[in-house]
């Protein structure tokens, strides 16, 4: 079965500043310590940079080999404007990324982010990713400070309405450093009002705000989740009951296989990810052919056009499933 | 052989420790799976390997040991990295 994982980043520091990657250190620190353990912020940074060392995605891509992985999704989070260590600048990091897309050939797809406060600056630079590039899509976190219906963000949308390309959208939970509050999947809702063609992938949504996730994929013809950091859930549920749960509620022409990497590199391998999914009793097994071939690689290939021949409606895809 | 024995039964009470849950009457074994039969998530492995610094008085990244925490999925696979660890901190201690 081809699998797409649509949600990944490049495993480097030179994207995900330190205080980001120290913000999450500190609340495993504070699980360990409440066990009396003797741990530091600088022992668990020094284990968890130890899995940041992968600046050309080659560490990626012999994972994804090995999980039988066809393409995977980049996606540059945009922390350049609200966190001050970041040791690019967006424009560096956009540059590195085209870098990793020419060094693996038909691996990788890239959504570029751009915090929208960079103004036209930000909007030029994403603009020249689309057509100079080849990135395909655009990431937004709003967890940086700002609503994903921020005005300021409506140029971004225009653009992907013009070019027919998707953008995914952090939810949920992320590094203390950030701001949690624009972080609701409701507030993707005026966005996606406004722009009707534009895609918007809801990341984390089979973990985080599960219920307004589907029922914003269920009434909303051009909203999609991905089920990136399901594996948080594995620790106390090894079956991926979140993942069986999401995929039996009828939106499964919606849903999006991810995994989030590199964030859970301390807990496995990409091929140890895709095991409870696809194993007999994993939490795709029920699916039919045509569904597990949905949410594995047909929805992300329909909303990248890759692939397939002319894009389907949105209405004509849920015709599709009845 | 006594002292190996005696090491994995330290390692297997470490592992048990960081159980919960669950997890908790699951008879622990070499072969038992640290996720997928006790629940342990990257948390609960790293709790393991802090927990065996302690006991065994050692600091793993002083001895150059890069442990690879997501290749640990058997508890088989914890004694093996507890018996490298150990016989490098003798090599540096003799050395």
């Amino acid at each position: 079965m081809k699998i797409i994982d649509c949600h990944c980043h490049i495993a480097s520091e030179e994207h995900t500043p330190r205080s980001f990657l120290e913000g999450s250190v500190k609340n495993m620190v504070a699980a360990l310590s409440a066990q009396g353990l003797p741990v530091s912020v600088k022992k668990l940074m020094t284990i968890f940079q130890s899995k940041m060392r992968d600046p050309f995605g080659d560490a990626l891509v012999t994972e994804m080999g090995e999980a039988g992985i066809s393409k995977s999704v980049l996606l540059i989070a945009d922390f350049t404007y609200a966190l001050k260590d970041c040791i690019l600048t967006i424009e560096e990091s956009f540059a590195r990324h085209r870098e990793v897309l020419l060094r693996h050939p038909g691996k990788f797809e890239v959504f570029g982010g751009v915090d929208p406060r960079w103004g036209k600056d930000g909007l030029a630079l994403f603009e020249r990713s689309l057509v100079e590039f080849g990135f395909r899509g655009f990431k937004v976190y709003p967890p940086c400070g700002f609503s994903p219906s921020d005005p300021a963000l409506f140029p971004f949308y225009e653009l992907c309405a013009h070019h027919q390309l998707p953008v995914l959208v952090h939810i949920g939970p992320t590094a203390p450093v950030l701001d949690f509050t624009v972080s609701s999947p409701f507030l993707i809702d005026e966005a996606a009002r406004r722009f009707p063609s534009v895609n918007f992938i809801l990341a984390h949504g089979a973990v985080s705000f599960v219920e307004e996730c589907v029922m914003l994929c269920r009434f909303r013809p051009n909203i999609y989740l991905d089920i990136s950091g399901y594996q948080s859930t594995l620790g106390y549920d090894p079956t991926a009951t979140a993942v069986k749960k999401i995929v039996s509620l009828g939106i499964n022409h919606k849903v999006l296989f991810g995994t989030d990497f590199p964030v859970f590199r301390l807990q496995g391998e990409q091929k140890d990810f895709l095991m409870p999914l696809m194993s007999e009793n994993g939490a795709l097994a029920e699916l039919s052919d045509k569904e597990q071939s949905l949410v594995l690689h047909q929805n992300v290939e329909r909303l990248l056009e890759i692939g397939v021949g002319a894009p389907a409606t949105q209405y004509a895809i849920a015709l599709d499933m009845q | 052989m006594e002292i190996a024995a005696e090491l994995d039964e330290k390692i297997i009470n470490i592992v048990s420790q960081g159980v919960s849950g669950r997890f908790k009457k699951t008879k622990i074994t070499p072969e038992t799976h640290l996720q997928k039969e006790l629940g342990l998530d990257s948390i609960g492995i790293l709790a393991m390997v802090f927990r065996f610094e302690e006991l065994f008085s050692i600091d793993i990244a002083q001895l150059g040991v890069d442990i690879n925490v997501a290749k640990l999925k058997t508890v088989s696979d914890v004694i093996q990295a507890a018996r490298d660890i150990l016989n490098k901190a003798l090599l540096a201690k003799q050395a």
